[in-house]
């Protein structure tokens, strides 16, 4: 195993593949930095210049896209009080007030290389289990499959959004998609109402950049009334001069903090369709639990930065675990990856680690190379990345959807894809607005057509449905996707109790 | 009893899923399997409509909170939607860099209409950097074929 990272790294450290991997880096870095732009909608942005490259380099700006926007949503946190994205709330609640009191460099580094020793942490783990959790899929036949991809399902359905039922429906609609066009097992036409470019179906790139662009792209513009309004006009550039040893003496000698956090990172970054948001809250919270001063939280206190910066980018590393190991994505990010890796005709899955062993090694390698890179560009260039901030959403907006049709109409050449892109637009907004949550719809495109086939296949094998539940392992997925449902139902129950008492309802 | 923007929701998906179930049953089975290309999209719409009609009762019988903080700009999404429609129903017949120039200025001035000389430049020039430059990328660089129009073979 260690020869073959060795050779990835080698490979990575290549020119052809080091160039893509740093732009990546660089672009999420910006990106994250830009109020409102999430990682999902870098790597969207960039996906259509992956189309040309080698599928190696393609992920390593994916990878780079990934690592760079998790670290560079802390800069705006820390510095101007506006998370640059979701997953940096909770950096915000203490990095801002240390930058309050006049150590702006503190606040930043601390995030900052927090951000890249969590980071390492899921590397580790991504290193270390991708394989033996891939060999156990291996055992996997089309019963388990199937009660694995429902079990994923139901918990990404449960856990997120304010409604079980939503998230369910969301989830249903997102497999209802992938039943229009031909059946996957036959071939046979069904539900293309009378749609010529339905008969093959709808790939689900489009879908992924349709519902969330517009999805993120509507909800911003319909805030907008005319006018600049950002809060950060007549910014003056702080000074981030500090000790880097200290700042990292300040994390290293916090190491059940730091492993903690990174923990809750990539136990959340496991479970799929769950991002690095619900990382960032939950690990600032359990550091505030554990806590010997929990009443210094919110004033600027390093436990915070720390806490929620590892748990982030650890996150990254339990995401593509998961995708690597059972072709499930983790978060959004990773279900474009998904979509690129199927542009070039990999399959990510049980059986991609021991066939595709240089693009596996190489995507650990550009994991690893990614977070060194993270540190160098933002050593060098982080004073003049708070600028872009200042970037109107009125020029950002339109190039954005130039990027979003090339992305959807270079999959395969086809207009069809566009109107795709537009519809699927219409449809996540709608969601949105009726308070749909859309990681659930997402998760049902993209398992689909696996869920229709195994258990079409399974079926075909033996017609005994008792199978699914007999199946030590298929039974065990679907006790726990029952148990996920029970939890998340209990979840819901307890905040209904807490809404009421405050004088609201929340519903199931 | 009224319904809240969830129990309009669940009334779109009822209905879509309802439609959708009634053409599967014009799916003929297939000899040679036990389960034919309609076995799994009815189970799969009878799950949306059920949770659909699940949500529309639980909302009905929800307590409604009242939306708070600034109206949202409708209109303005509205027409974004409409920009975009008109800019990739035209771009067969354009191509991609007329139909791109024109929709990303376009865009730009409804979200923010230029203001004198200095906004039209700056409209303008982002319009065409835009274009000139993915142009140039995918297709000299990246060997993506971006669409050439059918009026102007452009």
């Amino acid at each position: 195993m260690y020869e073959l990272l060795l050779s990835g790294i080698g490979n990575i450290l290549q020119m052809k593949y080091l160039l893509p991997l740093a732009i990546g880096t660089l672009v999420g870095v910006v990106g994250g930095a830009m109020p409102g732009i999430t990682n999902t909608m870098t790597v969207i942005m960039v996906l259509p210049f992956t189309f040309g490259l080698e599928p190696l380099q393609g992920l390593s700006v994916m990878i780079g896209v990934y690592v760079g926007g998790e670290s560079g949503g802390l800069i705006t946190s820390c510095l101007l009080g506006i998370p640059g994205k979701p997953s940096s709330v909770a950096t915000m609640f203490d990095g801002f007030p240390m930058s309050q009191k006049g150590e702006p460099g503190r606040a930043l580094w601390l995030g900052i290389w927090a951000s890249f020793f969590g980071g390492l942490i899921g590397g580790v783990f991504l290193i270390g289990t991708t394989g033996p959790l891939a060999s156990l899929a291996l055992e996997f036949g089309p019963w388990e499959y199937f009660s694995l991809f429902v079990f994923a399902l139901s918990m990404v359905a449960g856990l997120t959004g304010a409604s079980i039922t939503a998230g369910l429906l969301s989830g249903a609609i997102g497999l209802v998609i992938t039943v229009l066009g031909n059946d996957p097992i036959f071939g046979a036409p069904r539900l293309t109402l009378g749609i010529a470019w339905l008969e093959g179906g709808i790939p689900f790139l489009p879908v992924l950049i349709g519902v969330f662009a517009f999805a993120q792209i509507m909800s911003d513009v319909e805030k907008l009334g005319g006018g600049r309004s950002d809060a950060t006009r007549g910014f003056v550039a702080p000074r981030l001069l500090v000790s880097h040893l200290k700042v990292i003496w300040e994390i290293l000698s916090r190491p059940f903090l730091l492993l903690w956090s990174s923990i809750v990172g990539l136990f959340i970054g496991v479970l799929p369709a769950i991002g690095g948001s619900a990382a960032n809250v939950m690990a600032y919270d359990q550091a505030k639990k554990f806590s010997r001063h929990p009443e210094r939280f919110g004033t600027g206190t390093p436990e915070g930065i720390i806490a929620a910066e590892a748990s982030n980018n650890a996150n990254i590393g339990g995401s593509l675990v998961t995708i690597m190991a059972f072709g499930i994505p983790g978060d959004a990010v990773t279900a474009v990856m998904l979509g690129a890796l199927t542009i070039h005709g990999i399959q990510p899955g049980p059986l991609f680690i021991s066939q595709e062993k240089t693009l596996a090694y190489g995507i650990f390698a550009a994991y690893l190379v990614a977070h060194l890179l993270m540190l160098v560009i933002l050593f060098i260039g982080v004073r003049w990345f708070l600028r872009v901030v200042l970037v109107p959403k009125s020029i950002l907006f339109p190039v954005i959807l130039v990027l979003c049709v090339v992305g959807a109409y270079a999959l395969n050449n086809t207009i069809a894809n566009v109107y795709v892109l537009l519809l699927c637009g219409v449809l996540g907004y709608a969601m949105v607005k009726g308070g749909l949550p859309l990681a659930p719809l997402i998760l049902g495109v993209i398992l689909g057509d696996q869920i229709e086939i195994n258990l079409v296949r399974s079926i075909m094998t033996d017609s005994n449905p008792w199978l699914f539940l007999t199946r030590p392992i298929s039974g065990g997925l679907l006790a726990a996707s029952v148990a996920s449902m029970a939890f998340a139902f209990w979840q819901h129950r307890r905040a209904q109790k807490k809404s009421a008492l405050a004088g609201g309802a929340a519903d199931f | 009893m009224k319904l809240s923007r969830v129990g309009w929701a669940g009334l779109a998906a009822l209905a879509a899923s309802l439609v959708l179930f009634a053409l599967t049953l014009g799916l003929k089975p297939n000899p040679l399997v036990p389960i034919g290309p309609g076995f799994y999209p009815r189970v799969v719409l009878g799950l949306s409509a059920v949770l659909a009609a699940a949500l529309i009762a639980f909302d009905l019988y929800s307590i409604k909170q009242p939306g708070e903080g600034a109206k949202p700009n409708h209109a303005l999404v509205l027409l974004v939607f409409v920009v975009f429609g008109i800019y990739i129903s035209l771009m067969p017949g354009l191509g991609f860099r007329i139909s791109t120039f024109f929709f990303v200025a376009a865009l730009q001035s409804l979200l923010e209409p230029p203001k004198g000389v200095k906004g039209w430049v700056i409209v303008l020039a982002t319009a065409l950097i835009t274009t000139l430059a993915t142009h140039v990328l995918f297709e000299r660089y990246l060997s993506v074929l971006l669409p050439r129009g059918r009026w102007t073979d452009f």
